[in-house]
């Protein structure tokens, strides 16, 4: 069917020559949030100041910031993501591998749920 | 493996392969922020005049020293956590000895009685159809999948270097001296390296092929090799 088993790797697209921002995850969104940053940063200091260069150097600057500031927090949540991707196969594992024994969490569960009542 | 002309990394097949990917793609992150940013400098030297009346220059001097120290402590504080991740002191389910010699690999099981064979590659003139040249071997080394292994690097003649690139792996073999790495393969399957330490005239000719699979083939592989 259309979509299913295609796993073929995008083609890279390097940024400068090196950075691939099709295969890198966060490394898409960081670029384009570090432009659109730039972009209105720059074009907002340029129209309070009227300042050209200064704006350009607040433009590549904050370029910098957002691209870095946002790959931070993307790659943070990614890792959060990962651990609790791994928590829950894990989990997964072991209720498949306890169902019915002794160390079942679900059969502790009603146990303790009868002992109650 | 490799594909032809791959210049990345092959994907990862341990938790510390995928750790120094994030690492690799975190390090290149920060080194276009300073390609960007000297690149713009750039462009600006050539609107610039060539002359300059500045004689304070305390700001700039203060810019140009904690910039980069901030980027040393964004590169440095990563490199160090994966540094003593991969030192982490675990309880090995297996110890594997590889021994170099001159030009091939031998292993050596020794939790088990009397498993060990050395590894040659195979020919090229002896290779079936669709296996892989000079990547290929006559007795792989089988590991458990999802378990912890130690590996004891040695060798026999002169230096040699124990790589496979996808479990993230590269321990040098030097005679008289043993190196100790740890090894986990997170999913069954065959991985390929080669020797990475210029060792005489067939160098390039004795790789190594690792082959992780589920504990019971391991097992079974086990006790056929030692019968």
């Amino acid at each position: 069917m259309a979509g299913e088993g295609d796993s073929e790797p995008e083609k890279p697209f390097k940024l400068l020559g090196f950075l691939d921002v099709k295969n890198i995850p966060c490394a898409r969104d960081s670029v384009l949030y570090g432009s659109l940053g730039s972009l209105v940063m720059g074009l907002g200091h340029f129209l309070a100041t009227s300042r050209v260069r200064r704006s350009c150097d607040v433009a590549v600057g904050s370029y910098i910031c957002t691209m870095l500031g946002y790959w931070f927090y993307c790659r943070y949540n990614l890792a959060q993501q990962r651990i609790r991707q791994r928590m829950l196969k894990e989990g997964m594992k072991n209720r498949m591998l306890f169902e019915g024994s002794y160390l079942d969490p679900e059969k502790k569960k009603t146990g303790s749920e009868r002992s109650d009542s | 493996m490799a594909n032809h002309s791959q210049l990345n990394f092959q994907d990862a097949s341990s938790p510390i392969m995928e750790e120094l990917m994030g690492f690799h793609d975190h390090a290149l992150m920060v080194a276009l922020a300073i390609c960007s940013l000297v690149l713009y400098l750039l462009t600006l030297m050539l609107t610039e005049k060539l002359t300059s009346n500045t004689v304070n220059a305390q700001a700039i001097e203060l810019v140009w020293t904690i910039l980069p120290a901030m980027v040393l402590i964004m590169l440095a504080l990563p490199s160090l956590r994966i540094l003593y991740m991969m030192d982490e002191i675990n309880e090995p389910d297996l110890t594997l000895k590889a021994i170099g010699h001159q030009w091939y690999w031998s292993y050596e099981y020794t939790d088990f009685k009397d498993l060990m064979f050395d590894s040659y590659m195979i020919p090229t003139t002896d290779l079936p159809l669709g296996h892989f040249r000079l990547l290929e071997v006559d007795h792989r080394v089988v590991i458990p999948t999802s378990s912890t292994i130690r590996v004891i690097v040695t060798a026999d003649d002169v230096l040699h270097s124990w790589a496979v690139p996808s479990l993230g792996v590269k321990t040098d073999a030097i005679p008289g001296r043993l190196n100790q790495t740890s090894l986990f393969a997170s999913r069954p399957g065959v991985f390929y390296g080669q020797c990475s330490e210029i060792c005489g005239a067939n160098h390039s000719f004795m790789p190594i092929v690792v082959e992780s699979a589920p504990l019971a083939n391991f097992e079974n592989w086990s006790s056929s090799i030692s019968s």
